[in-house]
């Protein structure tokens, strides 16, 4: 996974451009924004990350890019990796040759695609304004997420702490942010542990 | 009503073009841009084609103006558009935010002061996009 932080609106630099009126730094970040490259994650992550509808997206697409090394372009989770790798690399090939056998019929790429799993990689550019990329740390840097867009989360946070240290210094999971954790029955029970990873998470 | 675009984020041709060919390049997002980003003339003619109403590839910026505008204003603006952020500074005095998709949408859908206003304060900066297109059948 790879993740850069391409172009953002410098909260600073909106301040100074309102020309001495005070506005507090929460009512600016709706008019700041982030755009990251997010690339070499699977599927399965990225439609986790679209489901966050205040954001743009523009991702690498199955039906004009034809997936001609699936085999060395997918995701491995690591319980997959440890438990039956064998199994997992067996789907994958018969995925890609039944793919590549689908294309060889003149079958076209937007139907070929259909054989493609979840674990293919996949790329895209993303731009989320500075208040919802704040909820989406609440949510997705928990622990109760799912352990690559966690991932991702994390190294989108030390991307943004890294030009805005003072405006995302609190910018977290929801526990870390709040105080107190709000996922109830289902907290994971160690807000102490987060605090502490939160307040020295950088790069 | 006044409008002024007071900061932007950088780069907005380079990314509208770096958008494009994300979806149909083998190549990652980044490296896309980084080989675009000092390279004007390529990236001119990749937005020039672009064709307004693809509007995705325009999301990937923020637009922000300060605006002198009556609250009634702001609440018509308010009501037929609801991506614009507004936040008031003073006395009919607004900063209001938006992506360039949103701004030119706005502009084509509603031929009003505020719509000739947005279209106004962007084109210096999107010099290469055909902003009039597709607005009043043109």
């Amino acid at each position: 996974m790879k993740v850069e932080l391409l172009s953002y609106l410098p909260i600073d630099k909106l301040r100074e451009s309102l020309k001495g009126v005070d506005v507090s730094p929460g009512d600016l970040l709706p008019h700041t924004s982030f755009t990251f490259a997010i690339e070499g994650i699977s599927r399965a992550c990225s439609h986790q990350l679209v489901r966050h509808r205040l954001a743009s997206y523009s991702q690498k697409s199955q039906r004009y890019i034809e997936s001609d090394r699936l085999k060395e372009l997918v995701v491995t989770p690591r319980t997959v990796a440890e438990k039956e790798a064998e199994l997992f690399d067996a789907f994958i090939d018969t995925a890609s040759e039944t793919y590549r056998k689908l294309l060889e019929a003149d079958v076209p790429r937007e139907d070929a695609r259909f054989v493609l799993p979840n674990a293919a990689e996949t790329s895209l550019l993303m731009t989320m304004d500075g208040r919802a990329i704040h909820h989406f740390f609440g949510l997705r840097c928990c622990n109760r997420a799912q352990w690559e867009i966690r991932a991702l989360a994390d190294s989108m946070l030390v991307r943004v702490r890294e030009v805005e240290p003072k405006a995302f210094r609190r910018a977290g999971p929801y526990c870390y942010q709040l105080g107190r954790c709000p996922e109830g029955r289902f907290s994971c029970g160690r807000m102490e542990e987060v605090r502490e990873r939160y307040e020295k998470l950088s790069l | 009503m006044r409008l002024e675009l007071v900061a932007h984020t950088s780069d907005v041709e380079a990314l509208i073009a770096t958008a494009m060919l994300t979806t149909t390049s083998v190549s990652d997002p980044s490296t896309i841009f980084h080989r675009l980003k000092n390279k004007p003339t390529r990236v001119a003619g990749l937005v020039n084609r672009v064709e307004v109403q693809h509007g995705s590839i325009l999301d990937h910026n923020r637009l922000c103006w300060m605006m002198e505008a009556t609250e009634s204003e702001v609440l018509d603006i308010l009501l037929m558009n609801r991506f614009f952020s507004f936040t008031r500074l003073g006395d009919s005095k607004w900063l209001v935010s938006s992506n360039l998709r949103t701004a030119i949408r706005y502009a084509h859908e509603h031929r009003d002061s505020f719509g000739e206003a947005l279209l106004d304060s962007i084109r210096d900066l999107v010099p290469s996009l055909h902003l009039d297109v597709g607005r009043d059948g043109r």
